[in-house]
């Protein structure tokens, strides 16, 4: 098979990589890139835990053949959410409200909770909950997780004075 | 200066809802779970299984044309040791060289460079098997139970008797009957198994992965491998939820590893996917139970008769011991001299089922707190007061004669949960299936208990033992590290367990760490099952924690104070006159510079008043119980029969509650996978196999699906396990069933004898017309 | 020795990226380039992992070909590109105008992730019985337009599926644009999906309906359902049947009654042929309380 190359910037830092072209993404990430905090809990686009942002939108890392993202797209994965204000006080909130349990469905969670607040700065309950719907968690019941980007919603308007 | 003064300046660090310490690394995805894990030059294990439910297996052989050199390949006459698995009964082998007892089953291993070459190889694996005729549904097994339990191949069996109920039922005044089922419920952790094991040097084995209880390997593969137990180093990685389906489980995939391991000569590992995952892995036991009970008008219990049959698939495991919590928590909860009950286990030819989550006692309480609400019905009484007029209170008397002595949570829960609820009113507006326009209004109720810890004498006997290390942490300062076999799996062990060895010290939780479990490192505190981890290994950290506390006092007092006695309060150490003489961190640099780290152990001790008779199932089944009730508010969409569950209000007793954020997550993750199986989840058995093997197809609920909240707690601290936590891992997933068949009864009038409870379960029951109205369809 | 492997990853499958549909159609058109179009993955991906598709030996990305990315409004039809997404379907003003039950089933399906991936084409082609969009693009009577680089074809949507799984392509041709009548004045449309849970389900039924009532009785009812037979299927007799009448109780009794009469459903894992058959009625008697209700 005949390999390509894409140049992206991971984590808002340029990566290179060079694949079989319908190679997942998921793969990729993991395992060419070293960034194994995206996860796989089903391989089949319905746990969400596979969660990544592609050009600013949530998608499944699972699914989605690497040669379909291309060249300069922007990637963002649960490593890189310390690198942002919006991140960290997801992080935050996270852990303060005790949404995550086994950890598992965190990072595809988190990165959804990402996107979200990133598009809608005060995002309702119903929005919080039906953007989230595509992330399993088999731990929490979600309470606490929808809790906690209520919560991280609020301080990052506050903080943005939005 | 009394002691008294001084406690009440501590800070507490048991009961506050501090923060997981576990969090960091989680939400910044730095947890590695087994397949996160870095292990050079490991090769793929792939499990060659049977294509048959039953037969005897005449010959493998490997495809001649296929290239074998860089495969590895596994066969029972490659295990060093004994093919069996060593869990209760002595019946299931590692690997099937004879009979062959259900689809899927381990008929050769496999292991190649890549996932690829490993799956590739395993299909060029060739079986020769004589077909035999299998036994394949709950369904089919009942049909044989009730025509002629002989033909059934048993697994297990139990009686409890107390008093004479046949008599008792003969003599009552009412007698009401009644069936329950319910099928296989797929824990679905989100991580999926996996396991690596490493060949050492020195001819011993590491295992490390995804697992509940380190110490069940450890012998297991002793047998198997027949290796003495220093060689086989088990440790846990980070677990991606578990529920009871990575108790026992994940034992066989650390042998498939290790056997591969060994022969291959270098590492390999095992990652299943989610479709092996649910094909090949347990599942809760299917339930079937009879009740009949003998009642008096006026609401009194005069006898209850419980059959209680689980499908325990293709081999014994764990399923006495699920057996006996489900025979235990059949006719627990209510008043009751005469109460006989029969638990039986038997084959069938599919997976073997497993631990999840309640152990045996949802499958018993969904068919028990269903009943119930017919025995209120039965003699003119509401759900509420009938459970109130029965519940079982402190001094009362169990089914098997233990006397609930301290810390029962009944009835304040049912009283609590009834007056929250606003159930007295809201029952008064229930639809009954009678109201034409808009959705049918229900509300329902269920009542129950969990035994904390081990059954029986479980705890009495095993002594569960846990260390504490105080040596010097990776930034210089002095940690205390937990050292016990109990594993995190997203419940908060990790958290709750530092907790409490920081109050029993009295220091800075930020001075405790509870390091991943390693067999080389920790003692045996046992499995992390069963609800026992915060009463008994909490209570055994909290002894250790006392006793490294005492040392230190002593050592502080001898070195520095010349014979002034010392306290450690709040990390300082004070003399009688307050006085700091130095903090906790300086006293623990000044003992590893002079005397080294210092360890202590402590061992779980009961009651001696505790006394168990395991063959008669006599005495006291549990050191305690927690306690909980649970309403539920359900409305039914007449015009597709939708059931959607609006609110469940919760009270729960379980003891001292250590951590009240972690507790809630308890309760509330407990109850939405009880809510999955009251109404969603089904997997049934199809060609031998579980037919809805994708997250596709058996679907749990999302955060669409949740219903409103309204959760309290009553606390009842058990006072012989200080600081005093009964159980919370458990509990939340026994009641939420039947409170809502009792609902849906309310809504429909229609009375639903099978989990899940799905609009076509619903229109099933409805159209049989005996038990419903009719539906308004064109039809009628 | 078998030196050929026998087992296909995605990692085996060979794939090209065409920038303008032009030059897509030229790969389709040479057998030696042509491929399986690939847009979301959302089903495809799914469908060969779990082997339920084999492996293809190549794949044409026609995701972000530009021509198929838009979505316009003509005088009285919205025009949509095949690859437009769930998401934006969702959120086009102009399908929510035009088409809502086409907007608000794609809002039914999967989670935000899998709206943001899958694409209309993707969805058609894929041909499920259980397709969530199926039913509201059957009841505008609109068309689906496919290319070849001979040229343009355009197809009737109520003749497109011909079978299970089954659609009116050539190899050769892509799905590029659908054109969908629009709801016309004083019209209303419904739309519900039953499923086993409330977000990420996979219908057991579902449909959707476009219709009109004028001085107290329906003048036009367009009716689509899904999953309860090889491909989703307008009601024609029920359809005939109603126009003209009041919509009251007996009506409705009747078109329920109808409508179970008139759908032969299977059962499957995820529900049985008998609540289907008896809940497919009850989808369709809403939809005319709903008609109702709206047209005051």
């Amino acid at each position: 098979m005949n390999k390509i190359t894409r140049s992206w910037i991971v984590n808002g830092e340029p990566r290179e990589a060079e694949f079989a072209p319908v190679r997942r993404l998921l793969d990729v990430l993991r395992e060419d890139l070293g960034l194994k905090g995206t996860k796989e809990g089903c391989g089949e686009g319905e746990c969400g835990a596979c969660t990544v942002i592609v050009n600013g939108q949530p998608v499944l890392a699972c699914l989605m053949a690497a040669g379909q993202v291309e060249d300069q797209a922007e990637i963002v994965t649960v490593e890189g959410l310390e690198k942002t204000e919006t991140g960290r006080i997801l992080q935050q909130a996270y852990i303060e409200k005790g949404a995550a349990q086994c950890g598992f469905c965190i990072p595809g969670m988190i990165v959804s909770s990402y996107a979200l607040l990133e598009q809608h700065a005060h995002p309702d309950a119903g929005l919080i909950r039906e953007s989230h719907a595509g992330n399993i968690c088999r731990c929490t019941g979600y309470e606490k997780i929808v809790e906690a980007i209520q919560t991280a919603a609020e301080r990052r308007a506050g903080n943005t004075g939005s | 200066m009394s002691t008294k003064a001084k406690a009440s300046k501590r800070i507490p660090r048991v009961g506050q809802g501090v923060a997981r310490l576990d969090a960091d690394e989680k939400v910044r995805g730095l947890a590695e779970y087994a397949d996160d894990l870095q292990v050079p030059d490991a090769w793929y294990g792939y499990i060659v299984r049977s294509p048959v439910s039953h037969g005897r297996l005449r010959a493998l052989t490997l495809d001649p044309d296929y290239d074998w050199s860089r495969i590895v390949v596994v066969t029972p006459d490659d295990i060093p040791g004994e093919n069996i698995v060593d869990m209760m009964g002595r019946d299931m082998p590692f690997i099937a060289h004879d009979e062959i007892q259900y689809r899927g089953e381990p008929i050769a291993l496999v292991a190649a460079p890549t996932r690829k070459q490993a799956r590739e190889a395993a299909a060029h694996v060739r079986a020769d098997i004589e077909e035999l005729p299998p036994l394949l549904t709950l369904g089919e097994m009942i049909d044989r139970y009730k025509r002629d339990p002989s033909e059934l191949h048993e697994l297990c069996a139990q009686t409890i008797r107390k008093g004479d109920a046949e008599r008792a039922l003969e003599e009552a005044e009412l007698v009401v009957e009644g069936e329950y089922r319910a099928g296989h419920q797929e824990q679905l952790y989100i991580e999926p198994q996996g396991m690596v094991a490493v060949p050492e040097k020195d001819g011993s084995v590491f295992i490390h992965g995804s697992m509940q209880c380190p110490y069940f390997i450890n012998p297991e593969l002793c047998v198997t491998l027949d290796l003495p137990p220093e060689k086989i180093r088990v440790k846990q990685s980070a677990v991606g939820g578990a529920f009871g389906g990575k108790e026992e489980f994940p034992t066989l995939l650390a042998g498939y590893c290790a056997l591969l391991a060994l022969k291959a000569k270098r590492p390999v590992k095992i990652i299943y996917d989610r479709h092996q995952d649910i094909l090949y892995s347990t599942k809760r036991h299917p339930v079937w139970s009879r009740y009949r009970t003998g009642l008096d008008k006026d609401g009194t219990i005069r006898a209850l008769c419980v059959e209680y049959v689980l499908d325990g698939g293709a081999y014994t495991t764990l399923s006495p011991v699920v057996m006996y919590r489900g025979i235990l928590h059949a006719a627990m909860g209510y008043r009751c001299d005469h109460v006989w009950v029969d638990g039986y286990v038997f084959r069938t030819n599919t997976f073997p089922s497993g631990a999840f989550r309640g152990f045996g006692a949802p499958q018993a309480v969904w068919g028990l707190e269903s009943h119930v609400d017919d025995l209120a019905k039965a003699c003119g009484m509401t759900p509420h007061e009938f459970r109130l007029r029965n519940a079982l209170r402190e001094g009362d008397v169990t089914p098997t004669g233990g006397v609930l002595r301290h810390s029962v949570g009944s009835p304040a829960v049912l009283t609590q949960t009834v007056e929250r609820s606003g159930f007295v009113e809201k029952l008064s507006r229930c639809s009954h299936g009678r109201v034409s326009d808009g959705k049918w209004y229900g509300i329902g109720m269920s009542f129950f208990a969990h035994g904390a810890g081990f059954t029986g004498d479980g705890e009495a006997r095993f002594k569960a033992k846990v260390a504490l290390d105080l040596e010097p942490g990776e930034d210089g300062w002095p940690v205390v590290l937990v050292r016990a076999s109990s594993t995190e799996m997203g419940q908060g062990t990790f958290t709750i367990l530092p907790q409490v060895a920081a109050d029993g010290l009295c220091i800075d939780l930020n001075r405790v760490r509870n390091p991943y479990p390693d067999t080389k490192y920790v003692p045996n505190s046992g499995p992390t099952v069963a609800s026992r981890t915060a009463m008994v290994v909490g209570s055994t950290v909290y002894g250790a924690a006392q006793k490294m506390k005492k040392q230190l006092e002593e050592y502080v007092t001898r070195e520095f104070t010349g014979g002034q006695a010392v306290q450690l309060v709040d990390g300082q150490f004070l003399t009688a006159d307050e006085k700091v003489a130095m903090t906790f961190e300086e006293a623990a640099t000044h003992h590893f510079q002079h005397r080294g780290p210092l360890r202590v152990y402590d061992q779980f001790r009961l009651p001696d008043y505790l006394q168990w008779d395991q063959k008669n199932f006599v005495g006291d089944a549990y050191p305690s119980y927690s306690w909980g009730c649970n309403v539920a508010e359900v409305e039914v969409d007449p015009r597709t029969l939708e059931v959607n569950v609006l609110k469940v209000t919760g009270v729960y007793d379980i003891g001292k509650v250590l951590n009240p954020v972690l507790a809630k997550g308890q309760l509330e993750g407990g109850l939405v996978q009880a809510l999955g199986y009251a109404v969603m989840e089904k997997i049934e058995i199809k060609d031998g196999l579980f037919d809805a093997s994708r997250m596709q197809t058996y679907v749990i609920p999302t955060t669409l699906d949740i219903p409103e909240f309204d959760l309290d707690f009553v606390e009842f601290p058990y006072e012989f396990a200080v600081p005093g936590a009964k159980g919370v891992g458990e509990i939340p997933m026994n009641g939420l069933g039947p409170a809502i068949a009792n609902a849906v009864e309310q809504a429909t009038g229609v009375r639903m004898r099978e989990l899940p409870i799905t609009p076509e379960t619903l229109f099933a029951a409805m159209t049989r017309g005996a038990s419903g109205p009719l539906l308004r369809t064109g039809t009628a | 020795m078998s030196p050929v492997s026998t087992l296909k990853t995605f990692e085996d499958i060979d794939c090209t990226f065409p920038k303008t549909l032009q030059e897509a159609l030229e790969l389709m058109a040479d057998e030696k380039t042509r491929g399986v179009p690939l847009a979301g993955g959302t089903d495809l991906m799914v469908q060969w992992e779990s082997g339920a598709l084999p492996m293809p030996e190549r794949v044409i990305n026609v995701k972000s070909i530009p021509e198929l990315r838009e979505i316009s409004e003509a005088d009285n039809e919205v025009v949509i590109g095949g690859s437009v997404t769930h998401m934006e379907l969702r959120q086009s003003s102009a399908v929510r105008r035009a088409v809502p039950s086409l907007a608000e089933a794609a809002a039914t399906i999967g989670g935000f992730q899998i709206q943001i991936m899958g694409t209309l084409a993707g969805s058609v082609a894929n041909a499920s019985p259980a397709g969530d969009l199926a039913p509201s693009l059957l009841i505008t009577d609109g068309t689906v337009t496919l290319a070849g680089v001979r040229g343009e074809r355009e197809v009737k949507l109520t003749e497109f599926w011909k079978g299970y799984r089954e659609i009116d392509r050539q190899p050769d041709e892509l799905i590029v644009r659908f054109r969908l009548p629009r709801l016309p004045e004083g019209h209303y449309e419904s739309w519900r999906k039953l499923g086993a849970r409330k977000a990420q389900a996979i219908s057991k039924v579902m449909g959707s309906s476009r219709g009109r009532m004028k001085d107290g009785v329906v003048s036009c009812f367009k009716v689509a359902l899904g999953s309860i037979a090889p491909t989703a299927v307008r009601l024609y007799d029920v359809e005939q049947w109603i126009v003209g009448q009041p919509i009251h109780d007996e009506t409705l009794k009747e078109a329920e009654q109808r409508v179970a009469d008139a759908v032969k459903p299977i059962g499957d894992i995820r529900s049985t042929a008998e609540y289907r058959k008896w809940v497919s009625g009850r989808l369709v008697r809403l939809f005319l309380e709903e008609l109702a209700a709206r047209s005051g």
